[in-house]
């Protein structure tokens, strides 16, 4: 997740046609590039620490390891949607 | 948005035209083009609805209790699933609510899953369609808790536990329930939404196998947002069937 956003900030960077302004710098472009780095470098710390606890609790009781597991993928959905947020206003103000 | 026509919506558009804009004026909407009133998403969502109503019609004459064929025991795996997540989330009287869960959960993996298949988009990929299953999945688990509970009941879950704070309660509570819907609807658009855009852009910057890598996520991203939104419509369906005295 973090190399995939990561390509794509920088990617849009370079493709992405301004919507605006022919003088000055693109200031939309700019800010959405730190805006989606900031959105997932957060999130991936989030995730980080989802999966750790996952790992550490299936280590501890091998038998729960369903109910972790299922515990564990909804909670890294709810929090990669949050990352996803900023990227849908990225798509929608930018490209 | 683009406007670029797939097979199917241009053949609706050149024969059901009146059709489609009788539907809209029915409902009190304008097309964005008059002359051409049905958009891609319209078309692969009754696209989507015909074939599962197809597959599970041909299914059900081949059902057989001594004998069942492979699409059968798939199709049982995924309702024993489906049916034993419901029991997990709502405590009592889950069957009663396992056709919606199993409704949501098959209509929006089909709808992800078809924009794989060239020539065909994902209705999920605009914005309307998962707002409109946010708002469905919505609708259903407050009437699904005022028919359980009655309208006082349930409204006075809002206040919630110590009736000294419901004046900050209530405002909360109601802001959390309507964000629901919202990040429903988003969740699952921006998912289907990203993963095409980001499957283009690879395109359009190398050849097979990058691109193929990241259709391959977004092939696993769908199954796992259609799970998703329907595990947390159980989630709020649960919540709002639930009496306190347990």
């Amino acid at each position: 997740m973090n190399l995939k956003t990561a390509f794509l900030a920088f990617a849009l960077m370079l493709i992405a046609s301004p919507v605006f302004a022919a003088d000055g710098t693109n200031w939309v472009a700019i800010t959405s590039g730190f805006s989606m780095a900031i959105a997932s470098g957060l999130c991936a710390l989030g995730q980080g620490q989802a999966v750790a606890g996952a790992a550490e609790g299936i280590g501890r009781n091998p038998a729960a390891a369903g109910a972790i597991r299922g515990v564990l993928i909804l909670g890294l959905v709810l929090i990669e949607s949050l990352a996803l947020y900023a990227l849908v206003i990225i798509f929608a103000k930018v490209v | 948005m683009e406007h670029h026509e797939i097979l199917i919506t241009r053949l609706f558009n050149d024969y059901l035209a009146g059709a489609g804009t009788a539907i809209l004026d029915a409902v009190g909407l304008h097309a964005h083009n008059a002359a051409r009133p049905w958009t891609n998403w319209m078309t692969m969502q009754i696209l989507v609805a015909i074939l599962i109503m197809l597959f599970f019609a041909v299914l059900k004459s081949r059902l057989s209790m001594d004998r069942p064929g492979k699409i059968q025991m798939t199709l049982e795996a995924i309702y024993r699933f489906i049916l034993s997540e419901s029991e997990g989330n709502v405590p009592h009287h889950a069957h009663k609510y396992a056709a919606f869960f199993g409704s949501l959960f098959i209509f929006i993996l089909v709808s992800n899953l078809i924009g794989i298949i060239p020539g065909l988009e994902s209705p999920t990929m605009f914005p309307y369609v998962p707002v409109g299953l946010a708002v469905a999945a919505f609708l259903y688990y407050n009437i699904v808790g005022v028919q359980a509970q009655g309208l006082f009941k349930y409204l006075k879950h809002l206040a919630g536990p110590i009736p000294m704070l419901a004046p900050l309660m209530v405002p909360i509570e109601i802001i959390s329930n309507l964000a629901r819907p919202l990040s429903l609807s988003i969740r699952l658009y921006a998912n289907m939404y990203a993963g095409e855009q980001v499957t283009l852009l690879f395109l359009a910057l190398t050849y097979f196998i990058m691109p193929s890598m990241f259709m391959g996520l977004h092939v696993f991203v769908a199954f796992l947002q259609a799970y998703v939104f329907m595990l947390l419509t159980m989630l709020y369906v649960g919540g709002a069937v639930a009496h306190e005295d347990h």
